[in-house]
């Protein structure tokens, strides 16, 4: 889905992603997993564009992805941000339907396509008149990953879509997002800094530390072959409660 | 029926093309007076005398001052107006070559030929300036002329701006008499008068011919050193008037020597003491003197009722055109311009810098210099308030684009709108509560700036405002600030009904 040759970045002396190669596989879903400023999100922000790479190359299903075609290729991407990122001024219909409008969908089709998904992702038909302000912060982000799943993206990013949820949201949440990943078998890169999520979500986990990825590989591999220390270290660090 | 209709149709139409050829027949003269009684009856003559000579003569009363008259008329906006030959050489001194002297009328004469406009003999009485004190506090104080103001430095001066300005006046005044007073502010003629009875000043500029001095019992100081320059009435007028309509411009020469200070101040007195109309007291004064037969306007309490409503219907209908005119085009040049600052840091603070400094300067500025431009009437007036509603409009642009968070904008690129589309289905409309504030305090800012549009002929509530500050007539005053303050509520309540209408709910729950 995409692959990344020597891609890197800077802000200022900062080298928040030293030169990187990896590849994210098609129908995978991948967990990028670090500490603060290990450069995960940044990674992620250039998959769609919102950052420039320095150097290096990246190719999405087979083309270079350039400042040219980058508006046209991020609409088979699906982005999710932490608490949706809605617009306040549209309801959730409206958010959701708003790409689709634009690229001049029939209304009738839009309207099918956007409860199709409320269905999907379980969010309430009352919500999906009202706006943003007016709903929860889990229903939020369902609109949001309906709005992202509109045009039925190739692959979805996600930026700790959970993070500003509370444990029992977050746990319903994360369940019904696994199973429509699964349902629609869609290609997934999520950013997460929690070790339970990652092992709920992630076919394969990408650690990174300090702007590069440290180790790659499922999960159990990385909890009982750490690398490195930092990469023991940080599984370690996860407290899981004890009954 | 048919046919009938079209016999009636074609009637109308003749009976149209009849009174409009008869229109085009008369020859239109526009004529000018400034803000002060005497002016205006002198501008009513000129009404009069050219209605009577066979033209359709539109009076712009009341105008700002030498300067918009003086461009006004080189402009050709007006044909005629009456000036004094002391502010006559001072306009021109400024105008001619340097090393031309313009000492005597003769001077001035030859040097206004020069512009194409002719400069008649003088009209008879000579309204100079002088300084004035009640005669009780100058009688008290043992002052009979300027020199003697010299023994007493506390006095408060209260002069108009012109005399502050002129250099006949008081940039030369204090030297030539060696005045110690510090205390010396601008204030409006009228205003000046009640300044001197309630004592908060004790000496003012006068006309000589002012109703004024015998009214409120002051003492003209002697000019003992023969200080000011004589301020004989002349009628300037455009050459090509006599062209135009031959029998206004003869008509106008009969003026001259027609009026001494007696008649004069006898014709302002009637104005402003007795409550008379000056288009009644200039008829009653040629009728008498030319055996004309000028009709009055009525009086008594109906003829005032019916003057009021159409004084209304008329300032109201102005003042919106002023204030929608002037609106739109602010808008429509704002808000791109608050787009166009949100997307460059630099461009953004130049503009917002420019309008701003626009801002700060003076209306009467703005007006004077727009004359040669676009002319006396609406056009300038709109022109300067259209630059004084640009600078809330882009700002509140510019603040409320900026304000939308990097994370939404950052959502509708990643949804891949594109900019046009982001600006136009999500920056615009989050941003549109801070624009319509910003075309809020525009539009009520605009509501009462457009009162000085009277200032330069374009009507509006300003008109029965300066009326009423020259006569001192509150009556008058209130029937241009009481519609312009309504206005203003109206618009305010207009605006929260936009707002309600055009806002996403999704933002008003919010806020």
């Amino acid at each position: 889905m995409f692959s990344l040759n020597n891609v890197s970045k800077s802000f200022g002396n900062l080298q928040v992603l030293k030169p990187t190669t990896v590849e994210f596989r098609t129908g995978e879903s991948t967990v990028l997993i670090g500490p603060s400023g290990c450069g995960k999100s940044t990674l992620l922000r250039i998959l769609v564009g919102l950052i420039d790479a320095d150097a290096g190359t990246i190719l999405f299903d087979g083309t270079p992805l350039t400042t040219q075609n980058i508006q046209q290729q991020r609409q088979r991407m699906g982005y999710v941000i932490q608490d949706g990122g809605l617009f306040p001024h549209l309801t959730a219909r409206q958010n959701v339907g708003l790409l689709a409008s634009h690229l001049g969908w029939d209304q009738d089709k839009v309207k099918a396509r956007v409860e199709e998904l409320a269905e999907l992702t379980r969010l309430p038909r009352v919500a999906l008149d009202r706006y943003p302000s007016q709903i929860s912060g889990g229903q939020r982000q369902r609109v949001g990953i309906m709005r992202a799943l509109m045009l039925d993206p190739a692959v979805m990013l996600l930026d700790e879509p959970m993070g500003a949820l509370d444990p029992l949201v977050r746990f319903d949440l994360q369940e019904d997002l696994r199973k429509i990943f699964r349902t629609l078998g869609k290609t997934s890169i999520m950013v997460t800094h929690d070790m339970g999520e990652a092992a709920f979500f992630g076919d394969r986990v990408m650690m990174l530390g300090e702007g590069e990825v440290v180790q790659e590989g499922r999960l159990e591999e990385l909890i009982q072959n750490p690398t490195n220390d930092y990469v023991a270290r940080f599984i370690n660090a996860q407290r899981i409660p004890q009954s | 029926m048919k046919s009938l209709l079209a016999v009636v149709f074609v009637l109308g139409c003749a009976s149209w093309l009849c009174s409009n050829a008869q229109a085009q027949e008369k020859p239109k003269v526009r004529v000018g007076s400034k803000s002060f009684t005497e002016s205006v009856i002198l501008g009513d003559l000129l009404y009069h005398l050219g209605n009577q000579a066979g033209a359709d003569v539109e009076h712009l009363s009341e105008l700002g001052g030498t300067q918009v008259l003086w461009k006004a008329l080189v402009k050709g906006d007006i044909d005629a107006y009456v000036d004094y030959t002391g502010t006559i050489q001072e306009l021109l001194s400024k105008l001619v070559e340097p090393g031309v002297e313009v000492r005597t009328e003769a001077d001035m004469r030859a040097a206004m030929d020069k512009l194409d406009i002719v400069m008649t003999d003088r009209v008879g009485f000579n309204n100079t300036y002088a300084l004035g004190m009640r005669d009780a506090v100058a009688e008290k104080l043992g002052i009979t002329k300027i020199s003697d103001l010299r023994e007493h430095p506390e006095l408060k001066f209260g002069i108009s701006d012109e005399f502050m300005e002129r250099n006949d006046c008081w940039r030369q005044l204090p030297a030539k008499y060696r005045l110690p007073h510090k205390d010396v502010r601008t204030m409006d003629h009228n205003l000046a008068y009640r300044g001197l009875e309630h004592n908060s000043i004790q000496v003012t500029d006068l006309y000589t011919t002012d109703a004024e001095i015998e009214f409120y019992k002051l003492r003209v100081l002697e000019d003992d050193k023969g200080f000011f320059p004589t301020y004989y009435s002349v009628i300037l007028m455009r050459k090509d008037l006599a062209k135009r309509a031959p029998k206004v411009a003869e008509a106008y020469l009969k003026l001259e020597n027609a009026i001494d200070s007696k008649a004069m101040t006898g014709m302002t007195a009637k104005v402003r003491l007795d409550r008379l109309l000056e288009t009644n007291v200039a008829a009653e004064f040629l009728n008498e003197k030319m055996n004309l037969s000028i009709p009055y306007q009525g009086i008594g309490p109906m003829a005032e009722w019916k003057r009021f409503l159409g004084r209304f219907t008329k300032t109201t209908l102005e003042h919106l055109f002023l204030v929608a005119v002037s609106l739109t085009l602010a808008i429509a040049t704002a808000i791109p311009l608050g787009i166009l600052s949100a997307r460059n840091e630099a461009f953004g603070q130049t503009i917002l810098a420019v309008v701003g400094v626009i801002q700060t300067l003076p209306s009467m500025a703005i007006l004077v210099f727009m004359i040669p431009l676009f002319g006396l009437g609406a056009y300038p007036a709109i022109a300067a308030l259209f630059f004084y509603s640009l600078l809330p409009i882009v700002r509140n642009t510019y603040a409320g684009l900026t304000q939308i968070p990097k994370a939404t904008i950052e959502s509708a690129d990643v949804l891949g709108l594109g900019r046009r589309a982001r600006l136009r289905l999500v920056e615009l409309p989050l941003a549109l509560p801070s624009i319509l504030s910003g075309v809020k305090t525009a539009a009520v800012i605009n509501v009462g700036t457009a009162t000085i549009g009277a200032f330069i002929g374009a009507g509006g509530y300003g008109a029965p405002i300066l009326t009423g500050i020259r006569l001192s007539s509150i009556p008058l005053i209130l029937q241009g600030a009481v519609p312009a303050a309504l206005l203003a509520l109206i618009v305010q309540y207009g605006f929260s009904i936009v707002e309600r209408r055009f806002v996403s709910p999704g933002l008003q729950s919010r806020s």
